[in-house]
């Protein structure tokens, strides 16, 4: 059933895009239906995955390279496919509004479905592997999203940082499951966790897997100092923001190390290493969400700090932490997600996302108004909201931490968290007063042109409610939503009592004191911003495109180094490379293996033929004129071509004298296009580089010519082409069977080649003859957005 | 760069080369040749038409079929390859017919086929470059 879900969503990609979506007024709701089902189904398996029976799939793929698309749904990947395909309903509805007859809608759907398809089966996929290509598949649908306005420069840009910075990481975590592969002995999800942890985190190559791993989940959840690419991400169209960039795809980080907390967790460098840049990440993303004035910007650097809290959260090998990451998971698709979208709406309406542009929306705009402050107040952790009850978690982690003796983390962990904590609710209520409740803007207030339907707002206003609702129910679903992944997590069944209200605790006075100081921050908000404005830019966005930069310089410089001078020193490398191997070779031992008959006499040929190639080259070296070098190098030919007549080789012979022909006619025809000026006369000491040069080339071929005569270093396998060559292939003439029997593959590749190159050959004879082609004056643009 | 020694060398040359390479193509399997060898018999042939009658004549004679060429026999050549799969399920594996023309027994095979392709390819390709070479200066700025 799982594979059939996938196929759905994907076939739905290509569907709707034929459909044409925009000249429907209500798309919205038809592209919902493939992800309604999903979330349906997913809905129905809830009770039955609660219970501990995991749903198996397996398709096999290649079964020489051992490769299976391996799904499985348990409490983890049922809990995020929840997410991704709850999320991805209202998205798809709201999507249709946004583009409003817009032709690219058909486009963004293609690519949205095609993302929940990826991202669904990272979630699903029981094997590193197949989890590695949905992961790069959410890689590229989200580049792909990123550009969507192909004529907007900061978007392409944004789009490319996104996808070098992940898919760099993506590379590193490939690597890692390798090792991770090797060490369990299996690619499986399922079986390597079913192993004792101790065979991953005693393992002498743990650290550098880890390490791997790790930077596969940092760059794919934005973390410090990778948290540069999300908020230029929010170049893409609004509802990709929601969608990927905030609610499902920066989690596939956060879920990968969920999905490994059991195997890994235990050694200290997993801890550690979370902690540190989970922390970091949090605080830094808070206190910049502050500078920013731009909507999407503020929620980007939010949706940086909140997954820094997630990741933060997996650090500890505690049941009550993993409680607070999966109810924290959650919580922030519910809230986060309807903030973007609100801002999209607001963007849509007023043509601005600058909060100091706008003011009183609340009161113009009333459901969206509502659905904006309810989500405010769950970012914020207010109570009785959603994000409250994960911020008690959160802090009673500490506290826990704190009384079972780990007293400094547990410190450290809960001023850090009170910080973030304070800077969350300085944020929201930045954005809930500015934006909606204040009566008069900053600077010159947009108005509202465009006016939202209801039937905009209602997906925001649904997934609002949803959150809203969630800590009223607690009791009914913390059994089969919660407990599941939480399991799934520690690796042990798990028995949940989550409450919003526990009574006048530590935990609740710190949260009081968190938001005390959040609206200290809010009023101060004014001299905080120019406090920023003024001090050091602490961005990577620099750094990644200084070391992009400083890439393209480095090939430059080595493009000119090495292939920019004359045609004689660009050879010399290449060959003065090979010979210092050869002499490095020789140098070492080679020389006492080769096995070198030293008294043998040559016979006359021997003696004579190489005399005459060595005087034809002298020749050719004091040529004054090109035809006399040409006829010199034909020589040198022929030489090579007796040599084969005399150790018996026809068919080498025979090419070799067509080849000479063609080649002696090729390059007279050639030079006779070149101006014939005489050679210019070469200064004395270049005369003696190139000498030298050549001297090295002639040892290098002396070394392969001694080294191939002596005793071969590995089996030969002109036996076998001798012994099968008539029987096998029906053939006397072994040279010829070889190439188009035993080697008839390389041969179709090399005739490939050589009707490319006499394409490329041709255009390039051809193009002196050429005009440039003008570019078309009424050229428009391939994509209008 | 017509020149009367060459033409009249050619008329006899052209033919005797061009026999050459299919003989070369035919019995290359058993004795020395092959469709490489062939094809540059073949280009050999044109480069003679070429110096003693002038580019112009063998780009009139041939020139539009150059590239033609090239891309048959890159066909013919992937499909002798793909008549494996039809027969053996296996890519590239050798079949073999055998005609009977009275006592001489004439064994024709999909790699017979595929050395045709690489000698149409590797003929072409190597007369095309002869000919764009042999543009004398003058016509191929214009």
């Amino acid at each position: 059933m799982l594979i059939q879900l996938l196929a759905l969503l994907a076939v739905t990609a290509p569907a709707l895009w034929l459909l044409k979506p925009h000249r429907w007024r209500h798309a919205g709701w038809l592209a919902a239906i493939a992800p309604a089902v999903v979330t349906g189904w997913l809905l129905s398996q809830l009770g039955a995955v609660s219970q501990g029976n995991a749903v198996s799939e397996q398709h096999i793929w290649s079964q020489a390279l051992g490769l299976a698309l391996d799904l499985r749904l348990d409490g983890l990947s049922l809990f995020f496919g929840l997410i991704i395909a709850g999320m991805g309903t209202a998205i798809a509805v709201y999507a249709g509004y946004y583009f409003e007859r817009s032709s690219s809608l058909g486009y963004f759907y293609g690519l949205l479905f095609l993302f929940m398809t990826s991202m669904l089966g990272l979630v699903w996929a029981d094997n590193l592997l197949a989890l590695f290509v949905f992961w790069e598949g959410t890689s590229i649908t989200s580049y792909l999203l990123i550009s969507f306005k192909l004529s907007d420069n900061n978007a392409l840009e944004g789009a490319r940082r996104a996808l070098v910075v992940t898919g760099l990481g993506a590379l590193a975590m490939l690597g890692g499951f390798v090792l991770l592969g090797q060490m369990a002995g299996t690619y499986s999800i399922s079986g390597l966790l079913a192993l004792p942890a101790s065979t991953f985190t005693s393992h002498a190559l743990f650290a550098p897997m880890l390490g791997l791993v790790l930077l596969g989940a940092f760059t794919k959840s934005a973390q410090f100092p990778f948290h540069f690419w999300l908020p230029g991400a929010m170049a893409a169209p609004t509802p990709a923001s929601a969608y990927l960039h905030s609610a499902t795809m920066v989690k596939a980080g956060v879920y990968l190390l969920a999905r490994l907390h059991p195997a890994l967790a235990e050694n200290p460098l997993w801890f550690w290493a979370l902690f540190v840049v989970g922390g970091l990440t949090m605080l830094t993303g808070a206190l910049i969400a502050l500078r920013h004035y731009d909507l999407k910007a503020i929620l980007a650097y939010a949706t940086v700090s909140q997954l820094g809290v997630l990741v933060m959260l997996l650090a500890f090998d505690s049941k009550l932490a993993a409680v607070a990451a999966v109810v924290g998971t959650l919580a922030h698709a519910l809230y986060k997600g309807p903030l973007f979208m609100v801002a999209g709406i607001v963007d849509h309406a007023t043509g601005t996302r600058d909060i100091r542009k706008l003011a009183g929306l609340a009161r113009k705009l009333p459901l969206l108004g509502a659905a904006a402050i309810l989500a405010a107040i769950s970012m914020a952790g207010l109570i009785p909201a959603f994000g409250f009850l994960a911020k008690e978690l959160l802090l009673e982690n500490f506290f826990a931490l704190i009384e079972s003796g780990l007293s400094q983390i547990g410190w450290a962990g809960l001023a850090a968290t009170v910080a973030a904590g304070a800077l969350a609710v300085a944020y929201s209520l930045t954005i809930v007063w500015e934006a909606f409740l204040r009566r008069k803007a900053e600077l010159k207030p947009a108005k509202i042109e465009h006016p939202p339907s209801t039937l905009f707002v209602l997906p925001v206003l649904a997934l609002t409610l949803v959150g809203a609702a969630i800590p009223f129910f607690l009791t009914s679903i913390e059994g089969t939503l919660f407990a599941a992944p939480v399991a799934s997590i520690t690796a042990a069944p798990a028995e949940l009592h989550l409450a919003l209200w526990h009574g006048w605790t530590p935990i609740f006075l710190t949260s009081l004191l968190a938001i005390a100081l959040g609206g200290l921050i809010f009023t101060l908000r004014g001299k905080l911003h120019k406090l920023f404005a003024s001090g050091p830019q602490l961005s990577g966005t620099g750094v990644f495109d200084g070391v992009v930069e400083g890439a393209y310089r480095l090939a430059g410089w080595s493009t000119r180094t090495l292939q920019g001078s004359s045609f004689p020193t660009q050879i010399s490398i290449p060959l003065l490379a090979a010979a210092g191997v050869v002499i490095y070779a020789f140098s070492i031992n080679l020389v006492a293996d080769l096995r070198v008959d030293w008294n043998a006499l040559p016979t006359f040929y021997e003696v004579v033929l190489p005399l005459l190639a060595v005087l034809a080259t002298l020749v050719i070296a004091r040529a004054q004129s090109r035809l006399s070098a040409i006829i010199s190098l034909g020589l040198v030919g022929v030489v090579v071509l007796l040599i084969y007549v005399f150790f018996s080789a026809p068919d080498l012979a025979l090419t070799q004298f067509l080849v000479e022909v063609l080649t002696l006619v090729l390059l007279v025809l050639v030079f006779y296009r070149i101006p014939n000026h005489a050679y210019p006369k070469q200064p004395k000491h270049r005369s003696l580089k190139y000498l030298l040069i050549s001297a090295a080339v002639a040892v290098w071929g002396f070394g392969m010519a001694l080294v191939a005569a002596g005793e071969p270093l590995f089996p030969l396998i002109s036996d076998f082409f001798l012994l099968n060559s008539v029987d096998a292939a029906h053939g006397g003439n072994v040279v010829n069977v070889i190439l188009v029997d035993f080697r008839g593959f390389d041969t179709l590749g090399e005739i490939s080649v050589m009707v490319v190159a006499a394409l490329g050959g041709y255009a390039l004879l051809r193009a002196s003859r050429m005009r440039p082609i003008e570019p078309e004056e009424d050229f428009e643009e391939p994509y209008d957005a | 760069m017509p020149e009367i020694y060459l033409s009249l060398l050619d008329r006899i040359l052209t033919p005797v080369l061009l026999m050459l390479a299919v003989v070369f193509l035919l019995a290359g399997h058993n004795a020395p040749g092959g469709g490489f060898i062939a094809g540059l018999v073949v280009a050999t042939a044109f480069l003679m038409q070429i110096l003693a009658r002038g580019d112009q004549f063998v780009r009139r004679l041939i020139g539009t079929y150059l590239q033609p060429a090239m891309g048959v026999g890159l066909l013919i050549a992937v499909f002798s390859a793909l008549l494996g799969i039809g027969h053996y399920g296996v890519f590239f594996q050798g079949i073999w017919w055998k005609i009977s023309l009275g006592d001489f027994v004439l064994e024709l095979g999909s790699p017979t086929t595929f050395d045709i392709g690489v000698f149409m390819v590797v003929s072409a390709f190597v007369t095309s470059y002869l000919l764009e070479l042999s543009r004398p200066a003058e016509r191929a700025n214009k």
